[in-house]
């Protein structure tokens, strides 16, 4: 988005002989820039004002639509399974976003001390970013069968009773949250690595000759150092956090499992809409997601601002 | 032709043009001048298909494998107006095509009276609208009963031939009594699988559900509250396994395994469980049978083929599909992907009643066919599914989490209540 600005404005003050007055002056330039914003019009500015205007329907998807005011909005406010679904959303991501970020971190340690290999490791750890979730959910669903998965096993080994994942509430979001991580781990780790690698050795020298020892270095240079990336992951899993669907889908079903555990914001959506045909109240749920994205955004932004502004008040 | 500036833009032009024009024109079906025939893997017979695209050079049907995916394919096709099917699968969700059966070709309208005859009763009138319009084209269905392992029953020392079983179970309450016992014999294991399958196959043998047939919910609810009080029953005796959503690749782990170990001794279920019981216990061939399901019987699942308005030459569709679907065409689909006949007239087919190895030569046909034929007609509306979930859901609360039963069925009455005055119903 960032490129359209540009033309308008280094393009103003060289194209300006008078030549042309009026409108058509400038017509070349908007027509050069008019498909992103036609393209814009048409699958993102056309089917959001649509979807507001379906909210206020009820409507099947194939039938005459029925004007119902702000009645979907009334009922989702009211709705429990809506909050439910929120709730797990958020729970989910936390129980997500906090492991996979240290295993990542130490992935991404250990990688840019070892020497050889890094690009086969670099490969390995990326592999599980690109592999079809659904096929992944088959897979984890076998490993977390309450009485004869690998995992209830593999604890049994260790005297630990076996655990009802897929039945039970908490099972039920830990299966899910592993699976993120399983997902994930592997992006995040090489971004870090990425950051680690950019941070001058002349630091860690430094650190070095001041008598810091390899943990103090890590918490007291590189962590500070590493923090614009560490934030940039933290965003990136929140926006892939708040859309997680197909894991929850696969593995305990559309309706989400008992106590609705698995039910995250996007899956109740879907379930809505697209399985019960009741497409008037699926877009009221989906500006309710909207709702709560955008005071996510507006958090994250705090957060990151905020450093910014000490450090101005500072100088 | 070198590619300057000039013949770049001039290409591009051109595809806008003919992007532009064509997108004025969008066909109403799928393939113009053929008739494109959607339907679900595994939903209809290929050779079958194979067969009717070659009888019928005229009608040029062009079939495609849409997946599991066709209902939302066909509801975006539908909503747009284009690129519609002529001919479409729909599942036993048909009903909530009622509302909008001005969409389809009544077939009525195109001599199907005349074939009514031929398929059971209750499943043809299931295809037909309250105002009495027929959508759906009988494909298949799917009868209940009960499957149970012969060996073990027979090892503990109970009644294990078919007709000794079902002498000993006839209702759910002395199939209860008779699932203690055989837990006293042999500990450990289970003969339902969840509360769901109670509440759904009790709800499958009663020929009233929710609504009326002029779509008016049922002020009477108390079979449902019965077959609620079943399922808990079951429960509380200890009787079922507890893996809730069984259809879930992530539970059905736990159920698959459990044929296998012999720890899951029976269960009640529709015939088409068959090939899924073949495929994941292959070892336990020749000791289960199948007999009459207690408290009788029942129908769950089955498909129709249905012809959309846009059709432009809706006789020539009818003239395929009644082929397909004809009882003469319904043993080879049952024997080409296991989709049981809902014409009685196959039910007879030698082809059909051969003994199956892995039911110990049992022909179980006749055992199907018998619940086939029994079943009573009922209305479905179209909310019946989603509200069978709720009760189901709640159910599997109280036998997963704990939850209070008065609670869970307290909450699932208010969440259906509210569903239904979402949708203007109530």
């Amino acid at each position: 988005m960032s490129l359209l600005d540009a033309p308008a404005v280094t393009v103003e003050p060289v194209a300006a002989p008078p030549r042309q007055p009026g409108r058509g002056r400038y017509l070349p330039y908007y027509l050069a820039i008019s498909p992103f914003f036609l393209v814009f019009a048409v699958f993102w500015l056309y089917p959001l004002g649509y979807s507001f205007f379906v909210a206020l329907q009820r409507w099947d998807g194939i039938g005459p639509m029925h004007f119902v005011g702000l009645e979907n909005f009334r009922f989702l406010l009211t709705d429990a399974t809506f909050w439910t679904s929120i709730l797990n959303t958020l729970l989910i991501w936390v129980m997500s976003v906090v492991p996979m970020t240290v295993l990542a971190m130490l992935i991404a340690i250990g990688l840019n001390s070892s020497v050889r290999f890094t690009g086969l490791y670099r490969i390995a750890y990326f592999l599980p970013n690109v592999t079809s979730t659904v096929a992944m959910s088959l897979v984890f669903a076998s490993i977390f069968s309450g009485q004869f998965g690998i995992l209830n096993w593999v604890l049994g080994l260790f005297g630990v009773d076996p655990v009802p994942w897929l039945t039970n509430p908490w099972g039920i979001r830990t299966a899910v949250a592993v699976m993120i991580v399983w997902r994930w781990v592997g992006y995040n780790a090489i971004i870090f690595l990425a950051g680690l690698q950019a941070i001058p050795d002349e630091v860690h020298e430094a650190a070095r000759i001041d008598g810091a020892g390899p943990v103090q270095a890590f918490f007291r240079v590189t962590l500070p150092l590493l923090r614009p990336v560490l934030l940039f992951s933290v965003l990136m899993s929140a926006i892939s956090g708040m859309q997680v669907f197909a894991e929850s889908q696969v593995l305990v079903g559309n309706r989400g499992g008992p106590e609705e555990a698995g039910l995250t914001m996007v899956l109740y959506f879907y379930n809505e809409a697209f399985y019960s045909n009741d497409f008037g109240y699926g877009a009221a749920i989906a500006w309710g997601i909207f709702v709560v994205v955008v005071i996510f955004a507006i958090l994250n932004w705090r957060i990151v601002q905020r450093p910014e502004r000490r450090r101005e008040v500072a100088r | 032709m070198t590619l300057t500036r000039r013949t770049l833009l001039t290409a591009s032009a051109a595809a806008i043009a003919a992007l532009t024009t064509s997108g004025c024109a969008s066909p109403p079906t799928a393939s113009p001048g053929r008739l494109a025939l959607w339907y679900a893997t595994r939903g209809l017979s290929e050779e079958v298909l194979r067969d009717a695209v070659a009888r019928f050079p005229d009608a040029r049907l062009d079939p495609a494998a849409v997946g599991d995916g066709l209902q939302h394919r066909l509801l975006a096709a539908m909503s747009g107006g284009a690129y519609l099917p002529d001919i479409t699968m729909l599942g036993d969700d048909v009903a909530s095509y009622f509302p909008d059966a001005d969409q389809f070709v009544d077939l009525f309208t195109l001599g199907a009276a005349r074939l009514a005859g031929e398929y059971l009763p209750w499943k043809w009138q299931s295809g037909t609208s309250p105002d009495g319009a027929m959508i759906g084209f009988p494909i298949d269905i799917g009868p209940s009963a009960l499957y149970y392992r012969h060996d073990l029953f027979a090892k503990a020392g109970f009644p294990s031939e078919p007709d000794d079983v079902a002498k000993a179970v006839p209702t759910w309450d002395d199939y209860f009594r008779f699932g203690q016992e055989l837990q006293r014999a042999l500990p450990g294991r289970y003969l339902i699988t969840d509360t769901k399958t109670v509440f759904t196959y009790s709800m499958a043998q009663l020929p009233v559900k929710y609504f009326d047939r002029q779509n008016r919910y049922l002020r009477d609810q108390s079979h449902v509250r019965e077959a609620w009080d079943r399922a808990l029953r079951a429960f509380r005796l200890g009787l079922t396994a507890g893996y809730a959503g069984s259809q879930d690749p992530g539970t059905s782990v736990d159920r698959h395994a459990a044929w296998n170990t012999g720890k899951e001794l029976s269960f009640v279920n529709a015939s088409w469980i068959t090939g899924e019981l073949k495929e994941s216990a292959p070892g336990t061939s020749g000791s289960w049978r199948v007999c009459r399901a207690p408290g009788g019987a029942g129908n769950q699942g089955g498909s129709y083929l249905a012809i959309m308005r846009a059709c432009p030459r809706p006789q020539a569709a009818f003239e395929v599909i009644s082929w397909m679907l004809s009882p003469e065409n319904q043993p080879r689909t049952y024997l080409d992907v296991g989709l049981f006949p809902s014409s009685p007239a196959a039910f007879g087919d030698p082809r059909l009643r051969r003994p199956e190895p892995f039911f110990g030569g049992q022909v179980t046909m006749d055992v199907f066919a018998r619940s086939a034929s029994e079943v009573r007609p009922a209305y479905f509306s179209p909310w019946d599914i989603n509200i069978s979930d709720t009760y189901t859901d709640e159910l599997s609360n109280v036998e997963l989490t704990g939850k209070d039963p008065d609670r869970a069925w307290a909450d699932a009455r208010t969440k259906i209540e509210r569903l239904l005055q979402r949708q203007g119903v109530i």
